[in-house]
C-alpha cells in the first residue's frame, strides 16, 4: 500500500533523505528507529506533504497512486495521517471546532456525508473516553497549555477521529509516563486493522512491547541501513547504533 | 573668521496647506445662512471655520499624519449632505436629534461647545473644527443615573453618494448607569463622513461602545472621539473596521478620577488598496486608573494599516496600569503596516507596557491544520478569525460577539 522508492529530499539545498526504499503492505506495522538527526521526522513531513522540501529523486505511492503532487489536505483525505513529534499550538482555535472542521473536511473530500453537531459530539465523546481525554481539555485551544503527554494523546485522538489508512507516528511515545504510554498504545492497537498500515517512529523498544511491529527499519544518515523483525529493536536496545553505522555511539 | 557675515533668512516652512480646504469651505456661507439656532452655535461654527480656513485639511506633513494622506480621496467633495441618523427605541435611553437637545439640555450644549481639543500632536484638531463648522446633524444619547440598560442601542448613520457629511454625537452615561451602543456603518457609494463624538462616563458608569465600520470601499471615514471617564467608570470600546477606502480613527480618552478604566479594542481587516488608521491617546490624569489598547490588523493585497497609540501618564497618576499591544499580519507582499507605540510617563510608580508585532501567517499551524484535512483557504480563515477574535473577548453579550464574528467570517469569505 505504501511504497517509497529511492526517495531523495533536500531542505535549503541540504540533502537529508538520501535514497529511501520502504514498502509497507496493507495492514502491517513498521517501526523506524535511528539516531537523532538521521532524517526520521523529515521522512514523516515529506509523507504528509509539508512545504519546503525539495524532492530531487524518487517517488511515493499510496495504493499505487503517486501522492507527491498532492496538497497536505488531499493526502489527509487520501488516508495519510501524521502524529507530530512536536504537536503545534494554535491559540484561539478551540479543540472541538478544530476536530469538527477537520473531520468534516476529510469526509467531504472522501465523498462522505458531513456530520452534524450531534453526531460529531457522540463520536468525539466515545473516542475521547477511550483515550482518557477530559472535556475540559477539548474546551481549550488546540494544544495550548497541554502537557507533553496530553499533546501526544491528543494526536492519537485526532488519528482515531480521522480514520486514516496510513498513520505515521513520530515519537508519539516520547514524554509519556507509563500509564499514558499504555493508553496511547491501546489507542493505536484499537485502530489496527487489516486495511490500515502504521509507520511508527520511536527511540525506545519499550513502545514496541505494546505495539508489536511486523518489521523494524534502522534509518541512519538519510538511508535505511538495516531491516529486521521485532527482535531487531531488542538487539538495538542492547548494542546501540554504533555497530551498524560504524561510528562511535 | 571670515570677513563677511551674512544673515540668512530662511522662509518659515509651515506644515499647513490652507488651499486643501477650498472645496469644503465653499458651501459654508449658504449653510450658515440656513441655521437659525443660537449665537453660541454660530460662534462654534465660526471658530471652526476660522481654524479650517487657516490650517487647511490635514496633510502628511503634519506630525501624527505622516502615514495617512486623505487629501487625494477627499479632493472632490464640495457639497454637504444630510446624514440620516436613526436608532432603535430602548427603555432607559433618551436619544434625541442634536438640533433639539442642544437647545433644551445644558449638558449637551456644554459637551459640544466647551470641549477642549487636545494639544497632542497625534490628535490634531483640524477635523474636529471641520465638524464644528458644519454642526447640525447628529444625536444625543443620555442614560440617567442608576439605570442599567439591558438591550443594546443600535445607531445607524446613513449617507448617500457624492457628498461629504458631518455627524456629531454627544453621549452621557450617568452615575452607576450602564449601556451598550452598537454603531453600524454600511453606507453605499462614494462619500466622506467626518464625525465628532463626545462621550462622558460619570462615576461608576459603564459604557460598551461597539463600532462596525463597513462603509463602501469608495468611502472616506474620519472620526474624532473624545471620552472622559470619571471615578470607577468604565469605557469599553470594540471596533471592527472592514470598510472605507481610507479611514482615520482618532480617539482621545481622559481618565480623570481614580478607578477610571478604558479598554480600547480594535480589529482592522483590509484588502485591495484600503487604508485604515487608528490613532489613540489615553491620558491618565489621576492615580489608580487602568487603560488597555489592543489592536489586531489583517492586511491583504496592497492595503495599508496604521496604528499610533500613546499612553500619557501625568505626574499625579501614580499606580497607573497602562497596556498597549498592536499585532498585525500581512497576507501579501504589497501590504504595509506602520506602527508608532508611545509611552509618555511622568509618574514613577506605574505599570506600563507596550508592544507591536508585524508578521506573516505562521507556516506551522497552517501545515498542522492542512495535515488534518482542512483545506488551505479554510485553515487560513480559521487562523485569521482566531487572531481577530481575541479582541472580542471583552464583549459581554454572546449574541453581539457572534454578530461580530459573523462579520469577520463574511469578510473572509469574500
Ligand atoms: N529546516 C531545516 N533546515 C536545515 N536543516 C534541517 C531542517 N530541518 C531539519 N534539518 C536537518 O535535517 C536532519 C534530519 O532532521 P530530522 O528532524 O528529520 O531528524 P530526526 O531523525 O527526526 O531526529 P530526532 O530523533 O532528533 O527527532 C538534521 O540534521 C536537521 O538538523
Ligand atoms: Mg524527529
Amino acid at each position: 500500500m505504501l511504497q517509497i522508492k529511492n526517495l531523495h529530499a533536500a531542505i535549503d539545498g541540504k540533502e537529508i533523505l538520501k535514497g529511501i526504499n520502504l514498502s509497507i503492505p496493507t495492514g502491517e506495522v513498521h517501526a523506524i528507529m535511528g539516531p537523532n538527526g538521521s532524517g526520521k521526522s523529515t521522512l514523516s513531513y515529506v509523507l504528509a506533504g509539508r512545504d519546503g522540501y525539495e524532492i530531487t529523486q524518487g517517488e511515493i505511492l499510496l495504493n499505487g497512486e503517486n501522492i507527491m503532487e498532492m496538497a497536505p489536505e488531499e493526502r489527509a483525505a487520501a488516508g495519510v495521517f501524521l502524529a507530530f513529534q512536536y504537536p503545534v499550538e494554535i491559540p484561539g482555535v478551540q479543540m472541538t471546532t478544530f476536530l469538527k472542521t477537520a473531520l468534516n473536511a476529510v469526509r467531504k473530500q472522501r465523498g462522505q456525508k458531513e456530520l452534524d453537531a450531534l453526531d460529531f459530539l457522540k463520536l468525539m465523546k466515545k473516542k475521547q473516553k477511550e483515550l482518557s481525554i477530559s472535556d475540559e481539555m477539548l474546551k481549550r485551544a488546540v494544544n495550548v497549555g497541554f502537557s507533553g503527554g496530553e499533546k501526544k494523546r491528543n494526536e492519537v485522538l485526532q488519528m482515531a477521529m480521522l480514520e486514516p489508512t496510513l498513520a505515521v507516528l513520530d515519537e508519539t511515545d516520547s514524554g509519556l509516563d507509563i500509564d499514558a504510554l499504555k493508553i496511547v498504545a491501546d489507542g493505536v492497537n484499537a485502530l489496527r486493522d487489516p486495511k490500515r498500515s502504521f509507520l511508527v517512529i520511536t527511540h525506545y523498544q519499550r513502545l514496541l512491547d505494546y505495539i508489536v511491529p511486523d518489521k523494524v527499519h534502522v534509518l541512519a544518515n538519510g538511508k535505511i541501513i538495516k531491516t529486521g523483525d521485532a527482535e531487531l529493536a531488542k538487539e538495538l536496545e542492547k548494542t546501540g547504533y554504533a555497530g551498524l553505522t560504524g561510528e562511535a555511539a | 573668521m571670515s570677513a563677511e557675515h551674512k544673515i540668512m533668512q530662511f522662509p518659515v516652512k509651515s506644515p499647513y496647506h490652507p488651499e486643501t480646504a477650498e472645496n469644503v469651505l465653499r458651501g459654508f456661507a449658504a449653510f450658515q445662512a440656513e441655521q437659525a439656532d443660537s449665537a453660541e452655535l454660530t460662534d462654534l461654527r465660526i471658530e471652526g471655520l476660522n481654524y479650517v480656513t487657516q490650517h487647511g485639511l490635514p496633510t502628511p506633513k503634519l506630525e501624527g499624519w505622516k502615514y495617512t494622506n486623505i487629501i487625494p480621496a477627499v479632493r472632490g467633495f464640495d457639497r454637504l449632505g444630510t446624514v440620516r441618523v436613526s436608532s432603535n427605541t430602548v427603555p432607559g435611553v433618551i436619544a434625541q436629534p442634536l438640533v433639539k437637545s442642544i437647545v433644551e439640555q445644558d449638558w449637551v450644549k456644554k459637551l459640544i461647545c466647551d470641549s477642549q481639543t487636545s494639544t497632542d500632536l497625534n490628535i490634531n484638531p483640524i477635523l474636529w473644527h471641520l465638524a464644528n463648522m458644519y454642526f447640525r446633524d447628529g444625536v444625543s444619547i443620555d442614560v440617567p443615573a442608576n439605570t442599567e440598560v439591558k438591550e443594546p442601542l443600535e445607531i445607524v448613520m446613513e449617507c448617500d453618494d457624492g457628498a461629504f457629511y458631518v455627524v456629531h454625537t454627544a453621549i452621557r452615561v450617568g452615575a452607576n448607569a450602564s449601556l451598550t451602543i452598537i454603531e453600524d456603518h454600511r453606507g453605499k457609494g462614494k462619500f466622506w463622513k467626518n464625525r465628532l463624538s463626545h462621550i462622558t462616563v460619570a462615576p461608576g458608569g459603564h459604557l460598551t461602545h461597539i463600532r462596525i465600520q463597513d462603509d463602501s470601499k469608495d468611502a472616506v471615514y474620519t472620526q474624532n472621539t473624545k471620552v472622559t471617564v470619571a471615578k470607577d467608570g468604565h469605557y469599553n470600546a470594540v471596533a471592527l473596521y472592514t470598510g472605507a477606502a481610507i479611514s482615520r480613527n482618532q480617539i482621545h480618552v481622559l481618565l480623570t478620577e481614580p478607578g477610571a478604566l478604558c479598554h480600547l479594542n480594535g480589529a482592522s481587516l483590509m484588502r485591495g488598496k484600503q487604508h485604515s488608521d487608528t490613532t489613540i491617546l489615553v491620558e491618565h490624569l489621576a492615580p489608580h486608573c487602568e487603560s488597555n489598547q489592543n489592536m489586531r490588523t489583517i492586511l491583504d493585497d496592497q492595503s495599508h494599516g496604521v496604528f499610533q497609540g500613546k499612553v500619557h501618564v501625568h505626574q499625579i497618576a501614580q499606580k497607573t496600569d497602562g497596556y498597549q499591544l498592536s499585532k498585525a499580519i500581512l497576507l501579501s507582499e504589497g501590504a504595509e503596516m506602520d506602527t508608532k507605540p508611545e509611552l509618555e510617563i511622568y509618574a514613577d510608580d506605574v505599570k506600563c507596557s507596550h508592544g507591536a508585532t508585524t508578521g506573516r501567517l505562521e507556516d506551522e499551524p497552517m501545515f498542522y491544520m492542512r495535515s488534518r484535512g482542512i483545506p488551505e483557504a479554510e485553515a487560513r480563515a480559521l487562523l485569521i478569525e482566531s487572531f481577530v477574535a481575541e479582541i472580542f473577548d471583552e464583549v459581554k453579550g454572546e449574541e453581539i460577539r457572534e454578530q461580530l464574528l459573523e462579520r469577520v467570517r463574511g469578510w473572509l469569505e469574500k
